[in-house]
């Protein structure tokens, strides 16, 4: 993991962090309900169960409490720009492997989803530019596996795996956007009292 | 055995047979022994193919034993006798075995040897194939994987499960599978006569216990591709394009997809199905590849015969009002005869034409209509060897340029005051060639040489003229109205009709009936017409500048049927048939008639009138515009208030009275109901009451009244006559009484004043309430206990029954008919001790009433005082009570007609039975007369007090009160 570095967000962008964490978090919300549909196409198509493939993918360093807000952040946009990565490989795959000159349903979700989660990342990235003021740094894809499997039902269970992973991120996205949300909203009365005061003494 | 058949002579030649047997058996032991023991056995596993390729060096034998195992469970999987092919080269057997599982299921062990005949040599060292359950792999692992084979063929799958696990299962998509058991940890299940799958492939999955994980593998299941329809053609005369279809679906998708090649060229990948060439090849092969087979089909042709020109480019035209060039250019440049095909769509009309030429570039288009958008597409194929028509052009659209309009249809509406309509049918588009800029009407007086010029909106169709006005119409009928259309291309012929009032109705009026959305009407043809005709139609109702509609018929015509989108049901449509309509118009026939007739829609308006014991009903006309309906009746009812009886239908539309005969004085109502052939109208209700007449009424009462008096003068006159029938009857001479003694009878009245020493004493009884009951006690000295008759302390309702017992003992003197009373004796006239009671104690008026109680008279004899206040209060006589019983008992019996009428007052009485007007003697003497009786009640009346009065007394008991009312009357009537 690189790039990573830790600061606190100041008064001055906490209407703009407010503004974007609320579209980030709608996105989100959207991602997460037609992640939903693609996972229950997808079962249908290949009659897995729920709890096949499981296991982690996308590697980032563990959740901490301690972390601050814009650490939760980094870590959270750095998932999902792996499960991005992860989820154009799979879809490459898939056509190769499987061809994809029609396009059913199930490939119209798979579409909407990798669609939706550009926007998702494109939105956790403004939201920690706003947060910080400084140019975010790219997380690193390196170790990623992005080789895939050998056989075609490794591959199925790989894709899988794949769309699991973006439900799972799509989900931290949500509660760690709404964490920082009611953060924001703590915040602000201080910032207010703050200026209020200063203008005073003025 | 033919040893020992032989003679001992022969025993040496026995014996060398048996050396020579020995000595063959010998030489087949040394024999054995040659053949080599196969060595260096090697073995080359395919296993995408499941073949097991195994070589060895073993000698000069043709045949080899090969045995194949299972190496963990050591079972046989293959043993046979085999040939083997020896490479010359390296000079070893070889010898390719196939598979039923996957070579990497479990471990195999392999073992050879030679054979000849019956001859084999030793078994070669067993040589193990190692399969993927070996410990070393300890993985979860499913073989085949991604095997592509054709649909219905059968597959075995086979699952190792990872080490420390247990197997759970297989499935094939859904479908659970059986298994075997090939080794410790291997399992393997067939799947036969495989469908199709699906895009995805089929998965084969293999699950074990406890840590839930699983393995699978993908088969794909599909045909062998089978293209159809290869052709190759030129669109330019130049390069070739090939096409084929698909055919049947392979099932085979992505990697697996079939690959197509033409000429040894390949082809795009999936869906084009077309190979392009710049230059054109005679002939062509496609070879059409996938995983499961291949197919290969071939085309030639000559490119003049495969030419399929390409659209038509930058369509363009000259347009006029009713015709138009339409130009267009080609990609390429053709220079042969081509065959083009415009079709050309003008309202949702569409019309194919064909043109040819050498290169075609434009055509000319005629009979088009001016002011008309039309859409044009253009398509050419070769007209020499024609091959397919190329592509449709885009479609091209353009509009035709205006043009004068057509002449309008003129005709009119006159009314009777000599003012009509000049009415025309507005141009239509077809009509109109452009956009109408107005109409213009013109009436020419060729009197005053004046001419009157109106200018109208584009909207208007009709124009009111005044013919009185003009000089010519006055003189002789000759006024012309002109009516002209005008567009921006010019002004259309005038249409002329000849302004002119008929006044002649024609001779016939016939109906008209709609059928088939229209009305179809017919006409003698007539000789003396040579013109056309006009058939004109409007609303009946309308008179005076009606909404007129009308059709030209031609010369010569005898029917039309005439549609029009105006027709309404329920209304009346007057058609007129005009011969000659421009010049001098003629009506020749009329007809009536509805598209829909309905019931009509107001009732008639109806009166009714008294003639006598018969009413007259009366009705007007229904108005046309509410007939709705050709009327062809009436109906008319009796109504009840709930229910209409038909008196009458009168079929007759023309009736208009209704005469109902016979009627008596009472309240009538009636209804009429006009009809037409949808039914009746709601229908008009009348009433009447019908009053009798009084000279009648008076006669008939006179009549009455003189009858009755006949009937009593006639009914006196008998009773009269036969007086003394009813005397026997109904008061026979009662017998004297039979006594022991000489006990004469005392003819002047008898005092019954009572004495001292006679007292009837009521008493209270001492079980009862004393209002309720009045018990007859024995005479008794009035001073034994102070019960006198003037001061006796009881209610206050008790002395009015003395008194009134005084005043009966006055007024009506009784006999006593038992001079020597018992011991029983409640009551004496003239002594102390005296057999009869009397027991006539009555209340005034209507006070009281005396009744036997019957539990009192169950009880004893005691006669009790009934609430006579109980009659005034609606009278509650009881004729089933049979009181009598115990009034008899006491040998009492007091009628008294006051009872009767009382009981009469009250309400209540009735007689029940029928009874005799005999005595009480024959009475008694016939003891089921009794019943016939009616009740009796206690009354204070001797005449039935009979000497042998116990013996009877029980039909006493039964005289009813009538009776006993009846025979006081004529007691008192006695002398």
């Amino acid at each position: 993991m690189a790039g990573r570095r830790t600061r606190s967000m100041n008064g001055a962008s906490l209407d703009s962090v407010r503004t974007s964490a609320a579209r980030t978090a709608a996105i989100a919300a959207q991602l997460q309900q037609e992640c939903s549909i693609l996972l229950e196409l997808y079962r249908k198509r290949e009659g897995f169960s729920a709890d096949v493939a499981d296991g982690r993918l996308v590697s980032v360093p563990p959740s901490s409490s301690q972390l601050e807000t814009r650490d939760k952040l980094w870590r959270l946009h750095s998932a999902l720009l792996q499960c991005y990565s992860l989820l154009e490989r799979a879809i490459a795959k898939e056509e190769v492997e499987l061809g994809g000159q029609e396009e059913g349903e199930y490939e119209k979700q798979r579409r909407t989803v990798k669609d939706r989660l550009s926007f998702l990342l494109i939105s956790t990235g403004e939201l920690l530019k706003a947060a910080d003021s400084t140019t975010v740094l790219t997380p690193s894809l390196e170790g990623l596996e992005l080789d895939g499997p050998t056989t075609v039902f490794e591959l199925k269970l790989w894709v899988y795996r794949i769309f699991k992973e973006v439900d799972h991120w799509t989900k931290t996205a949500i509660s760690t956007l709404q964490e920082l949300l009611s953060g924001v909203a703590k915040a602000r009365p201080r910032t207010m009292r703050f200026r209020s005061t200063r203008n005073t003494r003025r | 055995m033919r040893c020992s058949s032989i003679s001992p002579a022969s025993k040496p030649n026995c014996r060398l047979w048996l050396i020579c047997v020995l000595s063959i058996w010998a030489l087949n032991a040394d024999a054995k022994i040659v053949l080599t023991v196969p060595h260096e056995v090697s073995l080359s596993p395919n296993t995408h193919t499941q073949q097991l390729s195994m070589s060895w060096l073993g000698g000069d034998a043709a045949t080899f034993d090969v045995i194949i195992l299972r190496t963990e469970f050591n079972e046989t999987v293959f043993y046979d006798t085999v040939s083997a092919t020896v490479n010359p080269m390296s000079g070893r057997h070889q010898w390719n075995w196939t598979s039923v599982e996957p070579l990497e299921c479990t471990s195999l062990s392999i073992k050879i040897r030679s054979r000849d005949g019956q001859t084999t040599s030793e078994w070669s060292n067993t040589e193990i194939l190692q399969g993927k359950d070996v410990p070393s792999e300890i993985n979860f692992q499913m073989y085949p994987q991604d095997r592509i084979v054709p649909v219905g063929t059968n597959t075995t799958f086979c699952c190792i499960v990872e080490e420390g696990t247990e197997f759970a299962g297989m499935n094939y998509s859904s479908t659970v599978m059986k298994v075997k058991r090939l080794s410790r940890r291997t399992y393997a299940s067939t799947v036969v006569n495989q469908k199709a799958s699906g895009r995805t492939g089929t998965n084969v999955v293999c699950s074990s216990k406890y840590k839930q994980s699983l393995t699978g593998a993908v088969v794909f299941v599909g045909y062998p591709p089978q293209p159809t329809d290869f052709v190759c053609e030129t669109y330019d005369l130049v390069s070739a394009v090939c096409r084929w279809k698909e055919g049947r679906n392979t099932y085979l998708h992505g990697k697996r997809v079939t690959r197509y090649s033409v000429n040894k060229r390949d082809c795009p990948k999936e869906g084009s199905n077309k190979c392009s060439f710049s230059q054109w090849d005679g002939n062509w092969t496609l070879v059409a590849v996938n995983p499961l087979g291949h197919s290969s089909l071939t085309d030639s042709a000559e490119i003049s015969h495969r030419v399929c020109p390409v659209a038509p480019v930058d369509l363009g035209a000259v347009v006029h009002a009713w015709d138009a060039t339409v130009m267009w250019k080609w990609t390429y440049k053709y220079s042969l005869p081509l065959v083009c095909q415009v079709e050309l769509t003008n309202s949702g009309y569409n019309t194919k034409l064909i043109f040819t030429g050498v290169g075609l570039q434009s055509v000319v288009l005629s009979n088009l209509l001016p002011y008309e958008d039309y859409d044009l597409q253009v398509r050419c194929g070769a007209q020499k060897n024609f091959w397919k028509w190329g592509n449709w052009s885009d479609v091209f659209t353009f509009r035709t340029k205006s043009s004068a309009p057509d002449a309008p249809d003129v005709w009119m509406w006159m009314n009777r005051d000599n003012t009509g309509l000049v009415v025309w049918k507005p141009l239509t588009r077809l009509q109109s060639h452009g956009l109408i800029k107005r109409y213009k009407v013109t009436l020419c007086d060729p009197k005053e040489e004046q001419t009157c010029i109106k200018s109208l909106p584009p909207g208007t169709c009709s124009v009111p003229v005044n013919l009185t006005q003009l000089a010519s119409f006055r003189s002789d009928n000759k006024v012309v109205a002109t009516v002209t259309a005008e567009n921006d291309a010019g002004v259309s012929q005038p249409a002329i009709i000849r302004l002119h009032l008929t006044d002649v109705e024609p001779p016939t009026l016939s109906r008209a009936v709609y059928t088939d959305n229209s009305f179809p009407l017919v006409w003698q043809h007539q000789a003396n017409v040579t013109c056309s005709y006009v058939v004109e139609w409007h609303d009946a109702t309308c008179s005076h500048d009606c909404h007129v509609e009308w059709i030209k018929v031609a010369a010569g015509s005898t029917n039309i049927t005439v549609e029009s989108d105006n027709f309404q049901p329920g209304v009346r449509y007057n058609f007129s048939l005009y011969s000659c309509p421009y010049d001098s118009p003629q009506k020749k026939q009329c007809w009536q008639g509805y598209m829909q007739e309905l019931t009509p829609s107001r009732p008639v308006p109806l009166s009714v009138t008294q003639e006598g014991s018969s009413v007259v009903l009366t009705w007007g006309e229904i108005p046309l515009v509410d007939r709705r309906g050709f009327l062809l009746g009436y109906n008319v009812y009796s109504n009840n208030g709930f229910k209409l009886t038909l008196l009458a239908n009168l079929s007759d539309p023309g009736a208009r009275k209704f005469k109902v005969q016979g009627l008596s004085a009472s309240s009538y109502k009636f209804t009429v109901k006009a009809y037409t052939s949808a039914g009746e109208d709601t229908g008009s209700t009348v009433s009447i009451m019908l009053e009798r007449n009084i000279y009648q009424l008076i006669l008939e009462m006179l009549l009455s009244l003189g009858g009755i008096s006949i009937f009593l003068i006639i009914v006196t006159i008998i009773c009269y006559k036969k007086r003394k029938w009813v005397k026997k009857a109904f008061y026979p001479d009662i017998p004297e009484p039979k006594l022991p003694g000489d006990w004469s009878r005392t003819q002047g009245p008898l005092n019954v004043k009572p004495s001292h020493h006679s007292l009837v004493h009521i008493v209270e009884r001492p079980d009862q309430d004393s209002k309720e009951a009045l018990v007859v006690i024995p005479e008794q000295d009035e001073d034994d206990d102070g019960y006198g008759i003037g001061d006796e302390p009881v209610d206050t309702d008790e002395p009015h029954s003395l008194r009134y017992y005084n005043h009966v003992v006055d007024e009506r003197p009784i006999r006593p008919r038992f001079p020597d009373s018992s011991a029983s004796s409640s009551s004496s006239m003239d002594s102390a001790h005296t057999d009869v009671t009397y027991t006539g104690i009555q209340t005034s008026g209507t006070s009281l009433v005396f009744q036997l109680d019957p539990q009192g008279s169950s009880e004893g004899h005691h006669p009790q005082v009934d609430q006579g206040v109980h009659c005034g209060a609606g009278g509650d006589y009881q004729p089933q009570m049979h009181p009598m019983a115990s009034n008899i008992d006491t040998s009492l019996a007091s009628p008294d007609p006051f009872l009767e009428s009382q009981a009469s007052n009250c309400g209540g009485y009735k007689p029940q039975n029928s009874w005799h007007l005999d005595s009480p003697t024959e009475a008694c003497e016939r003891s089921s007369l009794a019943p016939s009786l009616g009740s009796p009640t206690s009354v204070a009346s001797t005449q039935f007090l009979l000497p042998d009065g116990e013996e009877c007394g029980e039909e006493k008991r039964q005289l009813s009160s009538a009776s006993t009312w009846f025979t006081n009357l004529l007691s008192s009537t006695k002398p």
